[in-house]
């Protein structure tokens, strides 16, 4: 094929070296697998249930879980590696960006702790904000300001319009958002 | 009998004002969504999910017939548009259209997709509305043991055809049936999996899985490995439709809509499928086969057509035996059954007016797609000009406003980043989302039915292929691995043959004239990605 013959010893490179993060898979596949069957060994059963309990689902799933472990590990070890899932936005030519990702957990994280204190209109624009600043948008305030935008219209639909439960926060009682 | 009164009654329902907007706000919300890039039509109806939950049912499943077709078409607009491989398997269909573009004739691929998917959706639509009854009626004589051998070909053959391995296949599926036995068991009311942790008692909800799979992974996917610079749109130019491009076109829509629904209503992993074999039929078959790799009109019209053809053929096996085939129609018996409704043989006979009006919502979905997607292409160009910092930031605010809005609990909050977590490492390593999500919903399903048969046959476990319908089924499952292996190979092989040709010709524009608008490192990461992924 033309396309490899272009970059002819990226993929060889890449099947040489041990692969941590493909092994790391099979590890928590198989890890998976052996805590549904300990676990599904613990179910209790109750007297009257018919011929099939409880537990044989979950053992049927330990054993899939454990097996497409194993089938993956010999695939693997025979030089089938996953592809990273391509897409519009995927520059799949480089490494993760970790920092971009610790950043974005951190705004989701202060989405969690802050939105039942701060109300959704505050604490989904601080989540906003900061995923769009994390993955490049300038200036942060610019970002923080269609947060701010998105999120009160967000409230407003859901909360008045469609019914739906979202917490207010301090801003209860202001209206259009309580 | 019946079904033609039925169809005529779910019309005077969906025609009312009222449902008539909701169909409306559904195709557009649908297109919108779908266009945007990195959102497939699962993710959009995940996605969307949290805006019919206040709805009266047939209100949220007019909405959810416009989201799904709407959803269908948005695709198309962006792998014509946006010069970067779509996603997915249907990738040679994608560069076709996106050739064209770039060959001044973007009018007239969007016109032969959009014309396309009307035709192709309307003809599917009516053979859903005469085949769908007449398989509900047969289905009713189905009992226990034959559902789960049709669960079991639905895992096998979406895990088979889906992953770019059937280990890698069968561990998402594995993945998914896992979390699917987290929970109460419904029987007995033994807690399985939970760790104690009472978030878990009550499993996990669909919603939360399927948006944290497909919304938060993709974001988290996405943001560790973001696309830098412009965005690199292909401007539309061109004629709509010449008389040539109608004469080229019409044959490939019906041959592509006769392809289509039949592969949707059989487990194969949703429309993929029918896309390639559509695709690779219209190449055998045109008098313009050097155009192929180079923006055949054909290699448009065909792969939309049957694309769309399988969106109304996927619902026959979904509506008729609750039996989700792709993970969009997961998703979508997921949110019928968040409405106490379970799709099966009965569904006609139980919720027949419900049922006949998400029909009659789908033919005027088609229509109003027509309608207003050319007219809206302005729109659809500004959508896909979205700054990535802020679409990515938007999905993921979205995906918790969902998830929140499903018990407004915090700890459902950390559940959807965790699943976002697996989500993302299952991109990273190629493991496909689809098989999870099938898993996911069809899981608890075929336990139960695996336990009545069990019960019923006072646990003789050859009561499951004694059924000669499930015998049958069994035997298809064998033939079925065997052939989803065969033409993943096929599909590989085209795959290399078109996407050589497109490389010459990308080669001789850069040294002739220049006339591509594409940085030619862009090209050339893509083609690398693609390779790897479909050859070996």
């Amino acid at each position: 094929m033309s396309a490899v013959e272009a970059r002819p010893q990226a993929p060889a490179r890449r099947r040489r070296r041990l692969p941590a993060g493909e092994l790391a898979v099979v590890a928590v596949l198989a890890g998976l697998g052996v805590f549904a069957l300990v676990e599904a060994h613990t179910i209790a059963v109750p007297a009257s249930s018919n011929a099939v309990g409880p537990r044989a689902f979950p053992y049927a799933v330990g054993v899939l879980l454990v097996g497409s472990a194993v089938g993956l590990l010999v695939a693997v070890l025979k030089g089938d590696r996953g592809e990273v899932e391509g897409g519009e936005d995927v520059d799949t030519s480089g490494g993760a960006d970790w920092v971009a990702v610790a950043k974005l957990t951190g705004a989701f994280a202060a989405l969690v702790v802050l939105v039942e204190p701060l109300g959704w209109p505050i604490a989904a624009s601080l989540m906003f904000g900061g995923t769009a600043w994390a993955l490049g948008a300038r200036p942060w305030w610019r970002a923080l300001a269609i947060a701010v935008v998105l999120n009160t219209a967000v409230h407003v639909v859901f909360t008045q319009v469609l019914g739906v439960y979202l917490p207010a926060g301090p801003l209860e009682g202001v209206v259009g958002l309580g | 009998m019946g079904d033609l009164t039925g169809l005529a009654e779910g019309f005077a329902t969906a025609l009312q004002p009222t449902y008539l907007l909701y169909a409306l706000v559904g195709v557009l919300l649908g297109t919108a969504v779908g266009v945007l890039p990195g959102i497939g039509p699962a993710m959009t109806v995940a996605l969307l999910l949290p805006l019919t939950y206040t709805l009266d049912p047939t209100a949220a499943f007019i909405m959810f017939a416009g989201i799904y077709y709407g959803g269908m078409y948005g695709g198309s607009t962006t792998s014509i548009l946006l010069n970067t491989p779509g996603e997915s398997a249907s990738i040679v269909t994608a560069l076709e259209g996106n050739k064209m573009a770039k060959a001044g004739r973007g009018a007239a691929a969007l016109a032969t997709a959009a014309i396309g998917s009307f035709v192709a959706g309307t003809i599917a639509t009516v053979a859903l509305s005469l085949v769908a009854p007449a398989v509900a009626r047969v289905a009713v004589q189905l009992g226990p043991a034959d559902y789960v051998a049709l669960a079991v070909l639905a895992f096998f053959t979406v895990a088979a055809m889906l992953g770019a391995s059937p280990a890698r296949g069968i561990a998402s599926l594995a993945l998914g049936l896992f979390i699917a036995v987290i929970g109460t068991d419904s029987l007995t009311g033994q807690q399985r999996f939970t760790l104690g942790l009472p978030t878990l008692a009550d499993g996990i909800d669909v919603v939360i899985v399927a948006v944290g799979f497909f919304a938060v992974g993709e974001a988290l996917h996405v943001a560790s490995r973001l696309r830098r610079g412009p965005i690199p749109l292909v401007p539309i130019s061109g004629r709509w439709m010449t008389r040539g491009d109608w004469k080229r076109s019409w044959k490939p829509w019906l041959r592509g809509t006769a392809i289509g629904f039949p592969i949707g209503t059989i487990p194969a992993g949703g429309a993929d499928l029918g896309t390639f074999l559509s695709y690779a039929t219209e190449r055998k078959l045109s008098k313009h086969k050097e155009e192929f790799g180079h923006g055949a009109i054909e290699g448009v019209a065909g792969p939309e057509a049957a694309n769309n053809a399988s969106a109304a053929g996927v619902l026959v096996p979904l509506l008729t035996l609750g039996l989700p085939t792709s993970a969009t129609a997961a998703i979508m018996l997921a949110a019928f059954q968040s409405y106490g409704i379970q799709p099966g043989p009965n569904l006609f006979a139980a919720e027949g007016e419900l049922i006949w009006a998400l029909i009659a919502s789908l033919y005027i979905g088609n229509v109003l797609l027509l309608v207003l997607n050319l007219p809206l292409v302005g729109v659809w160009v500004k959508v896909l000009q979205l700054p990535r910092p802020y679409l990515y930031a938007g999905i993921l605010t979205f995906a918790a406003l969902g998830t929140y809005a499903v018990g407004a609990s915090t700890e459902d909050l950390v559940l959807l980043f965790v699943l976002g977590g697996i989500g993302w490492a299952m991109r990273s390593y190629g493991l496909p989302i689809a098989p999870a999500i099938v898993g996911l919903i069809l899981g608890p399903i075929a336990e139960e039915q695996l336990r009545r048969t069990l019960a019923i046959s006072q646990g003789d476990p050859t009561a499951l292929v004694t059924s000669p319908f499930a015998a049958v089924v069994y035997v298809l499952v064998v033939l079925a691995l065997v052939g989803t292996q065969w033409l993943k190979r096929r599909q590989a092989r085209l795959d290399a043959v078109v996407f050589a040709e497109a490389q010459r010709d990308e080669a001789r524009l850069v040294t002739t004239s220049r006339t591509s608008s594409a940085p030619p490192t862009v090209e050339g990461s893509s083609r690398d990605d693609h390779d790897g992924g479909g050859v070996r």
